[in-house]
């Protein structure tokens, strides 16, 4: 679904991704672990141009991804979930999930609102439509975000750290979440400290380094016997 | 030392006649100010050469004192252009520009003080760079952009005394002439000024109001 070809990106003098080529199948989910500013979330926003690379490129279903042309239709079908949820404060849950298939694919308010309500329900906040982000708890507002970017009916879905923003006791809902998600076929791309999860629903996990994709391989396989020092390093802190 | 409450009396209706006026120049100028402030403080954040223009205008303005701005526009400007500006219409344009340029800082920051995230979550969703600015960035900078407003609303206010140079018979032109008449300069500034307190006093209660209003969800 994603083909990734020696992508880089630097910011100024900063190289934060030097050649990272890899590429992810459709229904498959990986994911990116690594240290803190090894590039995870560039590497993430490089996927749907939230950053610019800087060299390299990025083909989505088989088409090469470029601002010029396509960004905004590849951006309709990848859908996106932040570490600090980013919802809109301004309007009601319901508006935060209506807006952008009322905007973006021109749905009709009823369609739209009919396709926001089933997709609250499924994430369990069918009581919370007309509720204010802000009236929400983290681990709710973050299924919210999950459910606003569902509701473009994307094809796949990048989550940057979803759940490190979160109490811990509001951990296990947002993940319940994205499993399910994971369970019915969905693509997705998941930056996460969370190595239940990766080894529970992840089918390939990249270990980035320094800009890096230092190794890749089944979570089982590289949790259980990592070829890299650094790789081995980092797994002892986290495992 | 006598204070002479029956002068206040009997010049109020004069001094509400120039307050209306003072209030009609002010509303008028701060309803184009935040058109012209809202277009220059846009264009100060695009990318095209506009925003050096933009820049250019808000610069001059803050960096000039108001009375040479309506000196400009009303004995300048028609010298150039060998006609006459009535001051009445020369007025409301030097204080809607003067009020543009402040207005046009408070947008861009208004503007820029919304999250990066909340435009980064939008363009996710496919939205374009405009779509983006419209439906999340503006009516949330909207928002912090009313108090601000308000004291620019009541800076402007203030400041309009300035035109009683052009002859503009607002409130304090209307003080000075029955001051000529009436040698009692120390009654008529105080009347003056408890007059533009009760004006300033309204504006920041209705801005207050307001600011309330809007505060749902925020
Ligand atoms: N917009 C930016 N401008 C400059 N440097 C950045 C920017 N975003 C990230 N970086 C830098 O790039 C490196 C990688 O950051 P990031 O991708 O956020 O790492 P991670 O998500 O793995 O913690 C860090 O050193 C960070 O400081
Ligand atoms: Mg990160």
């Amino acid at each position: 679904m994603v083909t990734i070809q020696n992508l880089h990106k630097k910011f100024k003098n900063l190289h934060v991704l030097k050649g990272i080529t890899t590429s992810i199948e459709k229904g498959e989910v990986v994911v990116v672990i690594g240290p803190s500013g090894s590039g995870k979330s560039t590497f993430l926003r490089c996927l749907n141009f939230l950053e610019q690379p800087t060299g390299g490129e990025i083909y989505f279903d088989g088409v090469l991804i470029d601002p010029a042309k396509n960004i905004l239709q590849v951006r309709q079908e990848m859908g996106m979930v932040f570490q600090r949820f980013n919802l809109f404060p301004h309007i009601k849950v319901i508006d935060n999930i209506t807006l952008a298939p009322k905007t973006v694919r021109n749905l009709s308010a009823d369609e739209a609102r009919a396709r926001a309500l089933a997709l609250l329900d499924k994430v369990g906040l069918a009581d919370k439509a007309n509720s204010y982000p802000d009236q929400l708890s983290g681990g709710q507002q973050q299924r919210v975000a999950i459910a606003r970017a569902l509701a473009m009916r994307p094809k796949m879905m990048l989550f940057d750290e979803p759940t490190s923003a979160l109490d811990p006791e509001m951990i296990g809902e947002v993940l319940d979440v994205m499993k399910d998600l994971a369970k019915e076929g969905m693509t997705m791309a998941v930056v996460t400290h969370e190595m239940g999860f990766a080894r529970e629903v992840g089918d390939r996990v990249l270990f980035l380094d320094e800009g890096l994709l230092l190794e890749e391989n089944t979570p089982s396989e590289l949790f259980s016997n990592p070829q890299h020092a650094r790789t081995r390093e980092f797994l002892s802190k986290v495992l | 030392m006598d204070f002479r409450w029956d002068l206040i009396w009997r010049s109020l209706p004069l001094l509400l006649q120039g307050a209306w006026l003072t209030i009609q120049l002010t509303s008028i100028s701060v309803f184009f100010g935040i058109l012209v402030g809202t277009i220059a403080g846009m264009l100060r954040l695009s990318k095209g050469p506009m925003r050096y223009l933009a820049g250019a205008y808000v610069d001059f303005i803050r960096g000039t004192p108001l009375l040479v701005q309506i000196f400009i526009i009303y004995y300048g400007f028609p010298a150039l252009i060998q006609n006459p500006v009535p001051p009445y219409v020369a007025a409301i344009i030097a204080l809607s520009l003067n009020c543009g340029a402040y207005v046009a800082e408070i947008v861009r920051s208004g503007i820029q003080s919304i999250e990066k995230g909340q435009t980064e979550a939008a363009l996710s969703l496919g939205l374009t760079p405009n779509k983006a600015m419209r439906y999340i960035i503006l009516p949330q900078a909207f928002r912090r952009i009313i108090p601000p407003l308000g004291n620019e609303f009541i800076a402007l206010l203030k400041d309009s005394s300035l035109v009683s140079v052009i002859a503009l018979e607002e409130l304090v032109r209307r003080a000075q002439v029955i001051i000529g008449r009436t040698f009692r300069p120390f009654e008529l500034w105080l009347a003056v000024a408890l007059i533009f307190l009760v004006m300033t006093f309204t504006i920041s209660r209705l801005v207050n109001y307001v600011e309330r209003r809007l505060k749902v969800g925020d």
